[in-house]
């Protein structure tokens, strides 16, 4: 027979308030099996756990149903408490009064009525609980970073600096990111590239960190602590340990119309190909779409070339099998290209540009050197346009959302159209000018005041071609909207910063969450700004939300810092609330008849077939059986098992029924 | 007729089989299923147009596969109904081998289970016109007559589990309803007890059916029941790219691909 204990707590007044806790502790105290029952003003502090533990002792209590808020805060205090008392912890419920009572009805009867409904279920619930014992798991104390720009960068510096393993991946031939194709930084316009290359330089010498360039996450399987991870490595088409770089293969190489995507195709670059020059590895790819090779099936320049022979024309994808222990997915975003906007000519004019384009053509290592010219013919434009919120804020281009960092990188555009431009008229059309940040403001002033960049507050309606001018047809809506009209020579088009495409894949191969716009969902947006909802996967970057460099650096250190936490325990301990494939007196062994459709059904992998055998090891029956160390207790293979033979831990069939029942049945 | 008596009696005779399960002449002019042993008995078997029953359903009984080998005589339906069972690990080339009667009713041998598998996939499961109009009246009501429908239609089903019996897919040693603790669904015969019943035997079939029509065949109070079951084919193949039964593809209820789509859901 149960001894259980109900302990109501008043919390304060929010439950007291509107319900009536000494009635549902005295109707609680007439259940059978309740042997005490008490309400309490505070049931989380000091006394009201020693309330509790006392009555355990005093009691003989085989279960506790605590009647308060929800499970998510107090239940690790009171389980807790009870194991203190000597009861196992899993042997102690909660009732939710406060959130799933309390606060969503008002006074009365029917509200208090409702409390007493709760504490019962929980009671009939708490006969058929078991004792249950924690699950410990061991920690790989290697970490996983996706993505090779400025916030992978950074996370995989931290986290090798604490004395981890990392494995960094990257898609494309060379780490770096967006912040390599940056020309300046606002707000204090130093070179992107010096600081960002020596990081980069780091990053490949560190010995903690192992960089896999050219590669993307194949799949994932496991959990927090204990991941595997399959990372595909692209074939470049080269062996890397007997290529010098010394870059005579990439001038020779006869493909050389290929639009460089590091240039944001102002500039061209071959088949074979090291995407900047200080790219890291400092070594060439080639691109089997575009090279003549595997396209036509002829040339092998390179190879011929090549001083030490290290061409592989017939090197293939290599998966590599790796186990890590926590995840930090630093991915990144992209931009709307020019394409996206009809209003401003489809993309078809080459010198309506986005805004890295207009980087590239501001940087020393781009396709002008640094000097503004237009692509269409190469002149130094007069007169400049910048457009804010190109896609951006805007609903019915389906990006409602602030892509953040325009407004402070257009005033860096235009202050360094000014200082390379001098006698250069530019203009800034904008909806409102959002410069919160660490100097940003004093930043946008200058571009206003000292460099006399003009700022025009409204939107621009067309883009169209006149006479080899393009005509900006806008309005200004500090002047009563009043139409303004400017020949320019060429326009920057702030286009929207959105989630990478092929983001919801990844998010769902990691199974973590993500919003309408794809970018990934943090755990909580104030609290848990880097972790996911998934344990042990970590977020850094612009993978999140568009982020500048400051943020993007400062979130990757937060998920640094995270990772470094998980690694240093040399065990995690999980909640026993798992799957059981149950086991039967003979001739049945197994209610389980092996048609094993809960092995697909598992999203983690944790189911496996087992063999139940005699003594003399001949095989009886086949049967499934849940890896307790990959459970996460979702309780899908529950739902799917035709023969009910498996239960999860703490919600077993009996539990689930039990508390049904006992709101069905009339007391 | 003669080829499949022949082909039979050689099985047994070289012992490459130790039971050949086919149909033989029952009582009131009716087929049942024969088990037979010896190659004389082979005599005995026919197959005509009114051999409907899935004798799939014998080849996971412990009586039948304590005897050894099955040879089993298996129509298109019985044939899907074994690679089903094939992907659901019940069955294997070790202990069955299917001797085909094709659509056209010749028989036809296979070497193994991926032999079946590949005769089986040069068909599609098609739902009859008959039943396809029946499915589109009942599409076509409100929610609330089609519950008053299924109500009249199973109100006065007796659970006589005939239906379980005869399909090829209740293998279970413990079916959901012999599940007693707790008991979830009601063993007795009255309004709830038999509409949770079939529910659940529906949707235990879900991705499963192959529309054998088994089970009607064998309620005695004809139940249009098999209707539920070839509303989720047509459900699956309306949505979720159709279903054949496949020994190693994902099941198709446990497989989640992104693309899809959950407009079924009401």
């Amino acid at each position: 027979m149960s001894k259980i204990g109900v302990f109501v707590c008043h919390c304060g007044e929010n439950i007291s308030a509107t319900v009536d806790c000494a009635k549902v502790a005295e109707t609680a105290g007439k259940y059978d099996g309740v042997t005490f029952s008490v309400d309490y003003k505070y049931m989380c502090s000091d006394p009201g756990q020693t309330l509790i533990k006392n009555a355990i002792a005093e009691k003989g209590l085989t279960g506790v149903v605590v009647a308060a808020c929800s499970p998510r805060m107090h239940e690790p205090t009171f389980r807790k408490a009870c194991a203190e008392a000597g009861l196992n912890p899993y042997m102690c419920e909660m009732a939710n009064l406060r959130e799933h009572c309390s606060w969503v009805h008002e006074k009365g009867d029917p509200t208090t009525d409702k409390a007493i409904d709760l504490v019962r279920v929980l009671v009939e619930k708490v006969k058929y609980n078991q004792s249950l014992n924690a699950i410990k798991v061991p920690v790989t104390k290697t970490a996983l970073v996706i993505g090779g720009g400025i916030a992978g960068i950074q996370a995989s510096l931290d986290i090798a600096n604490t004395g981890h393993k990392v494995i960094l991946i990257e898609k494309d031939p060379s780490i770096g990111g967006h912040m390599s194709q940056l020309s300046e930084t606002f707000p204090t316009l130093d070179c992107s590239q010096c600081i960002l290359t020596p990081r980069m330089v780091e990053v490949a010498q560190h010995p903690n960190i192992t960089l896999y360039t050219y590669a993307e996450l194949e799949s994932l399987e496991g959990f927090i602590g204990n991941f595997k991870a399959k990372i595909r490595r692209k074939s470049k088409s080269l062996d890397e340990k007997l290529c010098t770089g010394c870059g005579l293969c990439t001038t020779k190489c006869p493909s050389k119309k290929i639009p460089s995507e590091f240039n944001e195709g102002l500039g061209m670059r071959t088949a074979i190909y090291v995407p900047f020059p200080q790219a890291v590895p400092n070594k060439p790819v080639i691109d089997r779409k575009n090279c003549t090779y595997y396209t036509k099936g002829k040339c092998r320049i390179c190879e011929k070339v090549c001083p030490t022979g290290a061409i592989r024309f017939d090197q293939e994808d290599q998966i590599v099998e790796v186990e890590v222990g926590a995840i930090v997915l630093a991915t990144g975003f992209t931009i709307k290209q020019t394409d996206f906007f009809p209003e401003y000519g489809y993309g078809k004019h080459p010198d309506i540009i986005t805004g890295l384009q207009f980087e590239r053509l501001a940087s020393a290592s781009g396709p002008t050197l640094g000097e503004i010219r237009r692509p269409s013919d190469g002149k130094v434009p007069q007169t400049i346009v910048f457009l804010s919120c190109a896609g951006s804020r805007d609903e019915a281009k389906g990006i409602p959302y602030c892509s953040k960092i325009c407004c402070m990188y257009i005033a860096k555009h235009a202050m360094l159209y000014q200082h390379k431009v001098h006698g250069g008229k530019s203009y800034v059309f904008y909806m409102d000018i959002r410069a919160g940040g660490k100097m940003y403001e004093e930043f946008v002033r200058r571009a206003i005041e000292d460099d006399g960049v003009n700022y025009v507050r409204g939107r621009v309606s067309r883009i169209y071609e006149k006479n080899g001018k393009l005509i900006v047809k806008g309005a200004d809506t500090l002047l009563g909207a009043m139409p303004v009209e400017i020949e320019a020579d060429m326009v920057v088009l702030a286009t929207a910063g959105v989630a990478n495409e092929g983001a919801e894949e990844l998010a769902q191969k990691l199974h973590v969450s993500y919003d309408p716009y794809h970018f990934f969902a943090e755990a909580h947006p104030k609290l848990k700004p880097v972790e996911t909802n998934t344990a042990g996967i970590f977020l850094a970057g612009a993978c999140q939300a568009p982020r500048d460099i400051p943020e993007s650096v400062s979130m990757a250190s937060g998920a640094a810092v995270k990772v470094a936490g998980l690694f240093s325990q040399d065990e995690l301990t999980r909640e026993p609330l798992i799957a059981v494939v149950n086991r039967q007196p003979a001739p049945v062994y197994s209610s389980c008849v092996g048609c094993f459709l809960c092995v697909s059904a598992c999203p983690y992998q944790a189911i496996e077939k087992e063999e139940i055998k005699d003594r003399s090891g001949a095989v009886i029956k086949r049967v499934a059986k849940v890896n307790p160390g990959l459970c996460q207790g979702c309780g899908t293979c529950v739902a799917f098992c035709r023969t009910k033979s498996i239960d999860i831990q703490g919600y077993t069939h009996e539990q689930m029924y039990s508390e049904v029942m006992a709101l069905l049945n009339e007391y | 007729m003669d080829e499949l008596r022949k082909k039979a009696g050689e099985l047994l005779e070289a012992s490459a089989v130790k039971v050949i399960i086919g149909y033989e002449n029952g009582s009131d002019g009716k087929t049942r299923a024969l088990f037979a042993e010896k190659p004389e008995e082979t005599a005995r078997l026919v197959f005509d147009s009114r051999c409907v029953m899935n004798l799939a359903t014998y080849v996971t009984k412990k009586e039948v596969r304590n005897k050894g080998r099955i040879g089993l005589v298996a129509t298109l339906p019985v044939m899907r109904a074994v690679i089903q069972l094939a992907s659901e690990h019940q069955v294997d080339d070790a202990g069955l081998l299917v001797i085909g009667i094709t659509p056209e009713s010749k028989m036809v041998e296979f070497k193994d289970l991926a032999e079946v598998e590949a005769f089986v996939h040069r068909y599609q499961i098609e739902i009859d016109s008959k039943q396809k109009e029946m499915l589109d009246k009942l599409e076509k009501m409100t929610p609330s007559e089609r519950w008053d429908f299924w109500i009249r239609e199973l109100t006065p089903c007796f659970k006589c589990y005939a239906c379980r019996a005869a399909c090829p897919m209740c293998y279970c040693h413990r079916c959901t309803v012999d599940f007693n603790q707790p008991q979830w669904v009601p063993v007795p015969s009255h309004e709830l007890g038999n509409i949770e019943w079939h529910i659940m035997r529906a949707i235990h079939l879900a991705g499963r059916c192959v529309d054998c029509d088994a089970c009607y065949n064998a309620c005695p109070l004809a139940i249009p029941l098999n209707l539920l079951t070839k509303r989720m084919l047509l459900d699956a193949k309306e949505h979720l790219g159709g279903y054949q039964p496949s020994i190693k593809a994902d099941h198709l209820m446990s497989t989640y691909k992104p693309d899809d789509k959950d407009n079924f859901i009401i």
